[in-house]
């Protein structure tokens, strides 16, 4: 019964982005100045947005769990750094694509790009301490750490670097300078992909929840132990 | 009052079993020399660029001696075991962590101690109070990151490997500001007094973020 439900979530956000891929593809008119490669900005920035978004969750259940010592707090950061890592890769790929025929390079040291690259550093270090350290308290207590450590050094570096120098574009979206089509895409390709987020930090909460609880034969089918063995 | 103590006696410690081992200084001094070696043959160094080159040699070679200083400086705690028994008198976990990081951030200014006049001396770049005070700032808030970092992966697998995946990108704001500094102090144009300002906010920042995390990282 529960197994069906995830099965129906996941399909259900598979069904959007195909949707929102239609919408970026069909609906939205093609950019007069970049062509189709303008294309990429609409999942390029959503995914950014579902990584931040992911990121706090993390920051928020590391404070809870110090806080509180809340297991459930817990297991939903270590939920939200895979997902949110996951985004921060596309986002950085989807950005080196669009910026090699616009910028004519891949990667330039602007505050965007090198604080996007921090985050992704920090927070493959953060499942790199959760994967090292003694499973239970410390994991938990030190994955938090690091996270909160993380969350305040992202703005930091942005800051610092923007300081000096920058060439991202501006954020578009508030400015008022998209049109309506694209800004509809923009929007309906968001809500898909914080969809699509959601529902993979809901089914990796559960993995993360099966695998603190219960032992690992009952988790993973008797069959799978035997083909992992072999 | 009792937890400056606490902090005072940790560093004097750290530091009075440096100076009768003469492990580390030494070592360090040398490792930030070969470094410049490294950076001569790497870059070809001449009067021109000596300039444009040396702030960046002197960031490299300056965070990679603090990472091998962070990194040894749990090692005769966690061998010895000296860290529980330390916790156990009771004494705040801040206080502790601020001696350690103290006694940590020392032997890194002696190690400055080497590197901005070996800079000068075989680069050839102006030595100034500015350079000297940009590096100093940037080592009060490098320190207490290196040293939160290192008090964690002394307790884990793999701490050789996890401590500079950990340090360095929090390191970076530090490096972008300090590196600015010390271009600026090395002839390039630019605005100093942002730069250290700059530096002494993210001070303020991690030394206050490191102390209410020492109790989590410590206190096991």
């Amino acid at each position: 019964m529960t197994r069906n439900r995830y099965n129906l979530a996941a399909a259900g956000a598979v069904a959007l982005m195909l949707l929102a891929a239609g919408a970026i593809f069909l609906y939205a008119p093609t950019d007069a100045l970049q062509g189709p490669v303008q294309r990429i900005f609409y999942l390029h920035v959503s995914s950014a947005i579902a990584a931040f978004a992911c990121f706090f969750v993390v920051l928020v259940g590391g404070v809870l769990y110090l806080w509180k010592e809340n297991l459930a707090a817990d297991r939903i950061a270590r939920a939200s750094a895979l997902v949110g890592l996951v985004f921060t890769t596309v986002t950085l790929v989807m950005g080196m694509e669009w910026a090699k025929p616009i910028w004519g390079v891949y990667w330039t040291w602007d505050a965007r790009l090198t604080s996007t690259l921090v985050l992704w550093i920090i927070y493959a270090g953060y499942l790199l301490v959760r994967r090292l350290a003694t499973p239970g308290r410390q994991a938990a207590r030190f994955a938090a750490v690091v996270g909160i450590f993380g969350f305040a050094d992202v703005p930091i570096v942005y800051g610092s670097v923007s300081w000096w120098r920058t060439i991202h574009p501006g954020p578009v979206v508030l400015n008022d300078a998209l049109p309506p089509a694209m800004l509809a895409t923009f929007l309906f390709t968001m809500f898909c992909t914080l969809t699509l987020a959601a529902v993979m930090v809901v089914i990796r909460y559960r993995i993360e929840t099966l695998q603190d609880t219960m032992p690992i034969a009952e988790v993973v089918p008797s069959g799978a132990v035997s083909a992992t063995n072999a | 009052m009792r937890s400056f103590r606490v902090a005072y006696a940790i560093a004097r410690k750290d530091l009075l079993s440096e100076w009768r081992s003469r492990e580390m200084v030494p070592a360090l001094a040398q490792f930030v020399v070969l470094a410049l070696v490294i950076a001569n043959f790497g870059f070809q160094i001449d009067s021109r660029n000596a300039p444009a080159i040396a702030p960046g040699v002197l960031w490299l070679a300056l965070v990679f001696a603090g990472l091998v200083a962070f990194g040894r400086a749990f090692t005769a705690e966690r061998e010895q075991h000296t860290l529980e028994a330390v916790m156990m008198t009771g004494a705040p976990p801040t206080a502790v962590f601020m001696g350690k990081a103290l006694g940590a951030a020392a032997l890194l200014v002696l190690c400055e101690a080497v590197l901005l006049p070996a800079l000068t001396l075989f680069f050839g770049t102006p030595f100034s109070p500015e350079l000297v005070i940009a590096v100093l700032l940037a080592t009060v808030g490098m320190s207490a990151l290196g040293c939160i970092f290192a008090a964690m992966v002394a307790q884990l697998r793999a701490r050789e490997l996890l401590l500079p995946l950990l340090t360095i990108p929090l390191w970076i704001p530090f490096i972008v500001a300090g590196g600015q500094a010390v271009q600026v102090a090395m002839g390039a144009g630019g605005e100093l007094d942002k730069a250290l300002w700059l530096l002494v906010d993210f001070d303020i920042l991690f030394l206050v973020l490191t102390s209410l995390a020492a109790r989590f990282v410590l206190d096991d």
